[in-house]
């Protein structure tokens, strides 16, 4: 299961949900600006609370637009 | 695996405004245009919260008004990859190569539109503190900082423009500079200065960064008063200026001193058909409006010069 932890007015988000939506995967987007329990989530993945993280199967975590790392761990 | 080769008439390196108008242009005139942008579409006014000076315009949000050009463009026929990225190039090929991680193009004409990037901030601790504390999108991560003390570095329309964002957040913010006066637009300036919460250094410069694990304090360097001192901030934006995004064509187009584009009013580069447009181009003024003129020219005269190629056949 993917997971995307974004906010509002974000242009990676939104480059990050354009890229998965391209690619046909399925995720679940959880603002952290709204959603107080998904902000808390958010700093456990990734120690802060910088935007967008990616999270595949609870096991890895991607911060940012970062292509190469998507790829391998959805295995594009 | 064998990468699929594709033909097109012009390939446009950069989804910024001056891409985008290339892109528009080029496909109102029937062309088939594809613009390859691996980073933001958009680029640099993308983060930019309230533009005030693109004709037709009172303020509108870098994002609305790079949508509103895209799907313009795209109404047109243009064709924008954001995903793609660019590996390798041939410009004095004819056609020109440009091979993606995914494709090998075939292009008629190309047009550089690739911009500028922000830069770095100049210090070795930079790394260290980089998204813990130390940040370059304001619109991304300003959030973190409901009611904290934050700091902007840069005295242009970029820094002027994030700290006015940011101060709805900031309890406290400071702009620092290390110039004796701001660069950015005297109207945007007042507009700041009016923020209670917004203090304003000058000559100042940021010396080194602490804290244990994210950022705590700046050392900040006052050159007129020859200081150091320790201000206490929770972040810290960065906004000194840009770099061309040129890295791609040294050794094969002519480059300046600052790494820009040779090019002049017609955008032409030292390769016939290989056309420079927008902030990446040698030129004194780069504004929004300018990045749209220079898209248009550029456009304009790749159409000729592939209309030229097909007479020569």
């Amino acid at each position: 299961m993917v997971k995307v932890y974004s906010i509002s007015n974000c242009p990676w988000c939104d480059k990050v949900k354009k890229y998965l939506k391209a690619k046909q995967i399925d995720f679940t987007e959880y603002n952290i600006e709204e959603d107080e329990a998904a902000r808390d989530m958010c700093y456990k993945i990734s120690g802060d609370l910088t935007v967008p993280v990616t999270t595949i199967d609870g096991k890895a975590f991607v911060v940012s637009f970062d292509k190469a790392k998507l790829d391998e761990l959805l295995g594009l | 695996m064998k990468k699929e080769e594709q033909q097109r008439d012009i390939i446009i390196i950069g989804g910024g405004i001056a891409g985008l108008t290339a892109a528009l242009y080029a496909g109102r005139m029937n062309l088939e245009v594809l613009v390859l942008e691996s980073e933001l579409v958009g680029g640099q006014i993308i983060n930019a919260h309230s533009i005030e000076n693109y004709p037709g315009f009172a303020a509108i949000k870098g994002s609305d008004l790079i949508a509103s050009v895209q799907e313009q463009a795209e109404k047109y026929g243009a064709v924008l990859d954001e995903f793609d990225r660019i590996i390798r190039l041939d410009l004095t090929a004819q056609p020109k190569i440009v091979e993606t991680e995914s494709f090998i193009y075939h292009a008629g004409a190309v047009i550089i539109a690739s911009g500028m990037t922000r830069r770095k901030l100049p210090l070795a601790k930079e790394q260290q503190y980089l998204g813990k504390g130390v940040h370059y999108c304001e619109l991304c991560d300003g959030h973190m900082y409901q009611d904290k003390t934050i700091a902007v570095v840069g005295g242009g329309n970029a820094a002027i423009d994030a700290a006015d964002f940011l101060t709805k957040y900031a309890k406290k913010l400071y702009v620092i500079h290390r110039g004796s006066k701001l660069t950015a637009d005297e109207s945007s300036q007042e507009k700041l200065k009016k923020q209670p919460a917004v203090e304003i250094l000058l000559n100042t410069e940021i010396r080194d960064l602490n804290g244990a694990g994210a950022l705590e304090t700046l050392e900040l360097y006052d050159k007129e008063q020859e200081e150091r001192r320790q201000v206490p901030v929770d972040a810290l934006f960065v906004n000194i200026g840009v770099i061309p995004n040129t890295q791609l064509f040294k050794g094969a187009l002519a480059l300046d001193e600052d790494a820009r584009i040779v090019a002049g009013e017609d955008c032409r580069t030292n390769i016939s058909g290989v056309f420079a447009a927008g902030d990446v181009r040698t030129k004194p003024v780069r504004q929004l409006t300018t990045a749209a003129a220079d898209g248009t020219v550029a456009a304009i005269l790749a159409e000729k010069y592939i209309q030229s190629l097909k007479e020569e056949e």
